[in-house]
């Protein structure tokens, strides 16, 4: 258990960091795969297995493949070396986001106290169980949902197709 | 050493981070969008693991709420994609330093 935690740990650390790291965007895309499914993995050691199976559908299955697909109708595949990759002022930036993290949120994490013992190990959560809620107290939740899909759908649509009719 | 709470709420915090620091610094369109998607994992990962180490587990929040972010997050993926490819067409680039007006 603690074993697999630190390889999976390590494995999205590494694929998070190479995804914002390489040049080439394919190779950012196929490392943020592996991001992905290393998170898929972490989700089945907490005992989430319906949505580490949804990660693995939704995320791998779909926004890779959309993003590969953005990738292929718009630029070379191949990274252009004498692009500059850096935007301006991206030192400020990357200063920031390490402050907040080394000077805010670790602190804050550590010195909570921390829960070690998981409730979970008695009872066996089930998809029947989730299905259950789903349909009982948070009905209108899942059909905001449905809605928010049908109309992000239409909108992806109108947004890809209304600049070729000019 | 068992692995506690604070693991992965550590684990959490860094892999935000890294989103952070990539969406503030690359240029590229596509990665931008891909270190937004790194940031929403990284969230979903805190949900999970705070219903894992929670008081009232048996009551699914976490993986409930995880399936709304998910949902959330695919639909700003398909959107998002689709704004790139409207912005590839009018402005023949996807590095956004190049796209700064909003009119024709």
């Amino acid at each position: 258990m603690t074993v697999a935690f630190y390889i999976l740990a390590a494995i999205a650390v590494l694929g998070a960091v190479m995804a914002i790291a390489l040049r080439n965007v394919v190779h950012a895309v196929f490392s943020v795969l592996l991001f992905f499914s290393a998170l898929a993995g972490l989700f089945i050691l907490l005992l989430a297995e319906f949505i580490a199976a949804v990660q693995i559908l939704v995320y791998i299955g779909s926004v890779g493949i959309l993003m590969l697909f953005a990738i292929m109708l718009t630029t070379k595949v191949t990274g252009d070396p004498t692009h500059n990759l850096l935007s301006r002022g991206w030192a400020w930036g990357a200063l920031v986001a390490g402050a907040l993290l080394l000077a805010f949120l670790v602190p804050l994490i550590t010195q909570t106290q921390s829960e070690t013992i998981s409730k979970l190990s008695n009872f066996n959560p089930s998809v029947k169980d989730l299905g259950m809620i789903l349909m009982d107290p948070y009905f209108a939740s899942m059909g905001v949902i449905a809605l928010l899909l049908t109309a992000g759908l239409i909108a992806a649509v109108v947004a890809a197709s209304s600049a070729s009719e000019e | 050493m068992e692995i506690t709470l604070n693991h992965y709420l550590i684990l959490s915090a860094v892999l935000f981070t890294i989103g952070l620091i990539g969406a503030l610094m690359r240029r590229h369109i596509i990665i931008m969008l891909i270190c937004l998607e790194i940031m929403l994992n990284a969230a979903n990962l805190n949900l999970i693991a705070f219903w894992h180490y929670g008081p009232n587990p048996i009551m699914l929040h976490g993986p409930l709420f995880t399936l709304f972010t998910i949902a959330i997050a695919a639909t700003e993926a398909a959107l998002g994609l689709a704004l790139v490819l409207a912005i590839y067409r009018h402005f023949k680039t996807v590095d956004l330093e190049q796209v700064q007006d909003l009119k024709e």
